[in-house]
């Protein structure tokens, strides 16, 4: 029987890990933290799951949970942490997305330091993979992350967290499970730690494949990662896999749209002068990113439940997310 | 009060909380307790191993959403383009572009980025060259297997990739039973806008050592040009003549134990006749190469039209080495390089066979 710390569960997948967890005979108690105060969602599952508010990117909230009597009363022995998948990251956190990475780096720290914790489960992102034009079209776990100093921030710091968790897979005492999830989409067609997305670039002729997941498909595969016997990296995707094009949210619509470099290199430097060539076109805006999930169908059982399809034409065009039957 | 006291301890924000008496008789813990060795009583009355942790039905995270109409009822306002490809293409087409797309079980796009509804208006429009363009004549299919996964290793030529496109064309339409046969193509390819986007929507994928792993293991046919940019690059007084091969396509078949079915394209080396590669001013543009044809860049870029010339495409008995040696031999390169050459020989001769019956058959 798990005792089960979720970290920032006030976000869309943590919210649907809170209902999972909740109906998992195998776990006995979660301890769901988050910044927020206590968010009304988890008003029906008090009798199992307690709300801990708690600022996990200050050093001293988390010192003082971990040294509370509370904390000790829980007896938590896995933690599943969410740090990148809030509705804009960024945004919500006072330091952006890399005191994300810190928090992670912190968080991590102090599991390695407890012995009672025995479980570690990352949710990361696809995204800290490396796409070119010679990259495989079909991403497996051993593939390079893409380590780029002027690439995106967002990407960066989730290979930084990423890497950090990395650090614990051999030689340590705390089992760590890393599932890097594809796009997430949720039941009212937003996207998740899909950093192309966030931003809205788009590049002319070029219209990159992604990945594609339902948030309760990511909340499945957390519980499964949860109880795996085999630690280790695993990517987490749904069957389908879209062109970025079709991939618009109800209420963003596609970003600035800049010329490639080999068309219109005149134009692109007119547009730079001017200010407004976007600073967030990188790879992503041209090459796609599908992965593999063959590692978490084997290992973790991880079977996609739910269909995602593109309903609509034109602008109109939009996401749903339909119960695989 | 410090800013940690109303985030951490027993706060007005926690409610009823499961650590807290509850009301008075019997503290939570101990029921938890009890109820914990009542589960751990069941659970290992339960039996053991993977599947009972993994619980075998997903739990229900929401109310059902409404079922939606299928990806085929999404496209009822077909575009001008749906509706030429339905004019241009018969019954029989449809039918076996159908077979072909049936393993996608009515997904809009396959794992590399094809959507069949694209790859049907380019079969369209390519379809009208293969037979009034090129007139293609095809022979040896018998040798592409029914279901089964194979590399086909084909003469590369013509500036413009045709020669691929109609061997992916006549593996549809000549095909018995109809086959979509995978072009790999070159990673400089992948890199140039609107032709990667092209080439991954009519199943054409970006040539890396993973992809036609990928492609070998679901059973799909892989057409290889083992020389590479060289054929292609190649000048008028060159054609026909084979260039080195590359040996990864040998690796390959060896490693996912695949035949090798040697394809001899004639036509294509006459269709472009490249006279000089000037390559100065290709390094001046980033580019492979910069071609100097009768007709490009005289013409600008319909220079670049390839000529009406009749196309031949011969399948010839496949080469089994994974029968005769193991995966690891794929290691070896003299080996490789000794089965590659015995591959490259073959397609030659069947070139060969081919002009020379065109030369005689002309004279």
């Amino acid at each position: 029987m798990r005792r089960v710390l979720v970290t920032h569960i006030e976000s869309p997948v943590g919210r649907r890990l809170a209902k999972a967890l909740y109906h998992d005979p195998e776990v006995a108690l979660v301890v769901g933290a988050g910044t927020e105060p206590e968010p009304s969602f988890l008003a029906p599952y008090r009798g199992k799951i307690a709300y801990q508010r708690l600022d996990l990117a200050k050093a001293r909230h988390l010192q003082s949970f971990l040294h509370s009597e509370r904390f000790a009363r829980a007896r938590v022995d896995s933690v599943i942490h969410l740090p990148f998948v809030s509705e804009q990251p960024g945004e919500r956190v006072p330091g952006g997305v890399p005191s994300l990475v810190s928090e992670t780096r912190r968080l991590v720290e102090e599991c390695v330091a407890r012995p009672a914790i025995e479980r570690f489960v990352y949710l990361s992102s696809v995204f800290v993979y490396s796409p070119e034009p010679g990259n495989v079209n079909i991403v497996s776990e051993n593939q390079l992350l893409g380590f780029d100093g002027e690439g995106d921030v967002d990407v960066r710091a989730w290979i930084d967290a990423d890497l950090i968790c990395q650090g614990e897979l051999h030689g340590s005492s705390l089992r760590t499970t890393i599932l890097r999830a594809a796009t997430i989409i949720t039941e009212a067609g937003e996207f998740l730690n899909s950093p192309p997305l966030a931003h809205g670039e788009v590049q002319v002729g070029y219209d990159p494949m992604l990945s594609v997941v339902s948030d309760r498909d990511v909340a499945r595969a957390l519980v499964l990662a949860l109880h795996a016997d085999r630690p280790g990296i695993y990517n987490v995707a749904g069957r389908e896999i879209f062109p970025r094009s079709q991939l618009r949210d109800s209420s963003r619509r596609l970003g600035p749209i800049t010329l490639p470099d080999s068309l219109g290199g005149a134009l692109s430097l007119v547009e730079q002068a001017l200010g407004r060539r976007p600073a967030h076109v990188t790879s992503f805006h041209r090459y796609g990113v599908v992965v593999n999930t063959r590692l978490a169908h084997d290992v973790l059982g991880f079977e996609p439940q739910y269909r995602i399809e593109v309903r609509g034409q034109g602008a109109r065009r939009r996401i749903d997310t339909v119960r695989c039957r | 009060m410090t800013s940690d006291e109303g985030i951490v301890g027993d706060g007005p924000a926690l409610g009823s909380d499961p650590f807290l008496q509850s009301d008075g008789t019997l503290p939570y813990l101990l029921r938890l307790r009890e109820a914990s060795l009542r589960m751990v009583t069941e659970a290992r009355a339960q039996p053991q191993g993977r599947e009972r942790e993994l619980p075998s039905e997903p739990p229900d995270l929401g109310p059902p959403i409404p079922e939606l109409p299928s990806f085929d009822d999404r496209d009822e306002s077909a575009g001008a383009l749906d509706r030429l490809a339905s004019w241009l293409l018969t019954r029989a087409d449809d039918d076996r572009l159908a077979q072909i797309f049936a393993p996608l079980d009515g997904r809009p796009y396959d794992d590399f980025g094809m959507s069949p509804r694209v790859a049907r208006r380019a079969l369209a429009f390519f379809k009208l060259i293969y037979k009034y363009w090129f007139r293609v004549e095809s022979s040896g299919h018998a040798f592409i297997p029914e279901k089964e996964g194979a590399i086909l290793a084909a003469n590369h030529g013509g500036l413009l990739p045709f020669d691929a496109t109609m061997v992916v064309a006549d593996g549809i339409l000549g095909g018995k039973p109809p086959r979509l046969i995978r072009t790999v193509v070159d990673r400089w390819a992948g890199s140039l806008p609107f032709v990667n986007v092209f080439y991954a929507r009519v199943g054409q994928v970006i040539g890396s050592r993973d992809n036609v792993r990928e492609m070998l293991g679901a059973k799909q046919l892989v057409l290889i040009f083992p020389e590479g940019m060289a054929g292609i690059r190649k000048r008028a007084a060159d054609r026909y003549v084979l260039q080195s091969f590359h040996l990864g396509f040998v690796e390959e078949s060896l490693r996912h134990r695949v035949p090798i079915i040697p394809v001899a394209i004639v036509g294509a080396d006459d269709q472009a006749p490249i006279l000089w590669d000037a390559q100065p001013l290709a390094k001046l543009l980033g580019l492979p190469f910069f071609p100097i044809t009768p007709t490009f860049p005289l013409f600008g870029p319909l220079g670049l039209l390839p000529y009406p010339v009749r196309y031949e495409i011969a399948y010839g008995e496949p080469f089994r080495f994974h029968e005769e040696f193991p995966a690891e031999t794929a290691d070896d390169p003299h080996a490789v390089r000794y089965m590659a050459e015995q591959v490259r020989r073959r397609i030659q001769e069947m070139v060969d066979q081919r002009v020379i019956a065109r030369r005689t058959k002309r004279t």
